[in-house]
């Protein structure tokens, strides 16, 4: 059994929020803290303890998920994965995620990015098939998928 | 003004006297270059400062000077302060170099006025070959050049307004572009949410059956939510993948079904159909491979549940064919749920104009639906 995971949750949308904190814990992982903004997003890095952090482009704002993730990257404390409608706005470096999840995700699809995402934090590179739902950044995919990369 | 006529003045004569022997009083030639109305000068060289030592009357009647006013002095006069410096060096090259010379230069009249003239200058030798004089005609071409500017003109004011015109038609496009994703992005978002509802939903729902409907929902709306997340992902919004959504539908299905014993056969050729198809072809072919999932593997009697599901597509000439197949039970019972999602396929179908046909694959069932599915022209959809 593989240690679960400490999730934070930066999502502007509660009903997004709420349902992704569900889906996570019912996956016997925890959320550390949900955030709106960035600026909430911020003082969470600072005082929680992710493993993980899914982060939303559009927070209340504005499209300042990429600053958070770059925030994140620079106290280099947890991964990110971006959870986005719009994955045309991520930058070709991806701020240095893991990935994105698009939305409009599927509730299995989520599941099996959550197994996989477990995976990779707990014991990289994760051994699952990568889930159709999820795309890795270019830095990963070298990495997490030598062999298709 | 009797210079303006065709008879010279004394000193004309004198002037043509001193020209050369060669070209002497009463010469033909001569009286020709006098009386011609083409403007014509003759310098010469081997006096200090290349003086003009004859001039015409059409020259005289070019450039609003008198005869005496000319005589002796270089043409430069004619330059002005607008007069193309380029130009100036290039007569002086040939000049210096004893080579003819074609060029337009910008002129002053002696009132000031300026005339474009159309210059031609010719070294003139002896027969020893020894440079004797330069001949220049010249020609008021202001009128051509006139139509030269405003044709530049035009063209310069054209060119302006089509680049006016092309970054209005680009800050346009940019700005349907911006809207387009905007709309795409509260779409998206919204199906999420619909999902999220839904599922929020159904875990405070004791009820099985009702429970049950609830996922059948979310899967339909799923469905719909991986078509517009495939759509918009792709660079041409109004075509479709279909054989890549089938290939992540079942597998989404297959992995959310928890039943890793089935196993799934894809045989997709890579098929693009209209973006306004996309949403009935990917709900007629969830409605298949869940209906698949659902009836057709019964506990075998040898008490397991293992079973295989196929897809396959293919585009024989003009047509898009679909076909989903199992090696269950055969012929699913038909339980409330299982005869809604009959008649969604069969209401899909006759959206699509598809035919379709169940059969006894014995074991299990293949379903085969047909659907005419013209060439895909980029910007043309039916």
């Amino acid at each position: 059994m593989i240690e679960p995971l400490k999730v934070l949750i930066v999502e502007d949308e509660a009903l997004l929020a709420m349902e992704l904190e569900s889906l996570v814990e019912e996956a016997g992982h925890s959320v550390v803290g949900w955030a709106t903004s960035s600026a909430e997003a911020k003082s969470m890095v600072d005082t929680t303890d992710a493993d993980i952090a899914f982060v939303d482009i559009h927070l209340t704002d504005g499209p300042t998920g990429v600053e958070v993730a770059e925030y994140i990257g620079e106290k280099n404390n947890s991964m990110v994965v971006f959870m986005t409608a719009n994955p045309k706005r991520i930058p070709d470096h991806f701020a240095g995620a893991v990935g994105v999840i698009a939305k409009p995700y599927t509730m299995n699809g989520l599941n099996s990015a959550l197994r996989y995402l477990q995976e990779g934090v707990r014991r990289p590179p994760p051994s699952s098939v990568r889930p159709a739902g999820f795309t890795l950044s270019p830095a990963f995919e070298t990495v997490w998928a030598p062999s298709t990369a | 003004m009797d210079w303006k006529g065709t008879r010279e003045p004394a000193d004309a004569w004198h002037m043509t006297d001193d020209l050369h022997a060669e070209h002497g009083k009463g010469d033909p030639f001569a009286a020709a270059i006098r009386a011609t109305r083409m403007s014509m000068i003759i310098t010469d060289p081997r006096q200090q400062d290349n003086p003009i030592v004859f001039a015409n009357d059409a020259f005289l009647r070019l450039t609003g000077y008198e005869r005496n006013e000319v005589m002796g002095k270089n043409c430069r006069f004619l330059q002005g302060p607008k007069t193309d410096d380029s130009a100036i060096a290039k007569l002086r090259a040939a000049i210096d170099e004893r080579a003819d010379i074609s060029v337009d230069i910008l002129n002053y009249r002696k009132d000031g006025s300026t005339f474009w003239n159309a210059l031609y200058i010719s070294p003139v030798s002896n027969d020893k070959g020894e440079l004797q004089f330069f001949f220049a005609s010249q020609l008021d071409v202001s009128d051509r050049k006139r139509s030269e500017h405003r044709v530049t003109a035009d063209k310069e004011r054209f060119e302006k307004a089509v680049k006016e015109r092309t970054s209005e038609l680009e800050a346009a496009l940019e700005a349907q572009t911006t809207l387009l994703h905007e709309v795409d992005h509260r779409v998206k978002n919204n199906l999420q949410m619909i999902s999220s509802l839904i599922v929020m939903q159904s875990r405070t729902i004791k009820d099985e059956a009702t429970k049950q409907s609830l996922t059948t929902m979310l899967e339909r709306i799923e469905a719909l939510s991986t078509v517009h997340r495939r759509l918009y992902q792709s660079k041409d919004v109004s075509r479709f993948d279909v054989s890549d959504f089938a290939r992540d539908l079942v597998t989404d299905l297959l992995t959310a079904s928890g039943r890793s014993e089935i196993k799934s056969t894809l045989n997709l050729e890579p098929i693009v159909i209209s973006a306004e198809k996309a949403a009935p072809v990917a709900l007629m072919v969830n409605e298949l491979v869940t209906n698949a999932l659902k009836h057709a593997f019964k506990e075998k009697p040898d008490g397991t549940m293992a079973g295989r599901i196929g897809i396959k597509m293919s585009q024989p000439d003009g047509h898009f064919n679909i076909e989903v197949s199992d090696d269950g039970v055969g012929m699913a019972d038909a339980s409330g749920e299982a005869s809604f999602g009959m008649r969604l396929i069969k209401s899909l179908a006759r959206q699509l104009r598809a035919d379709i046909e169940w059969r006894d694959a014995g074991p299990g069932t293949r379903v085969v639906i047909s659907m005419p599915n013209e060439p895909q022209q980029k910007g043309n959809v039916s």
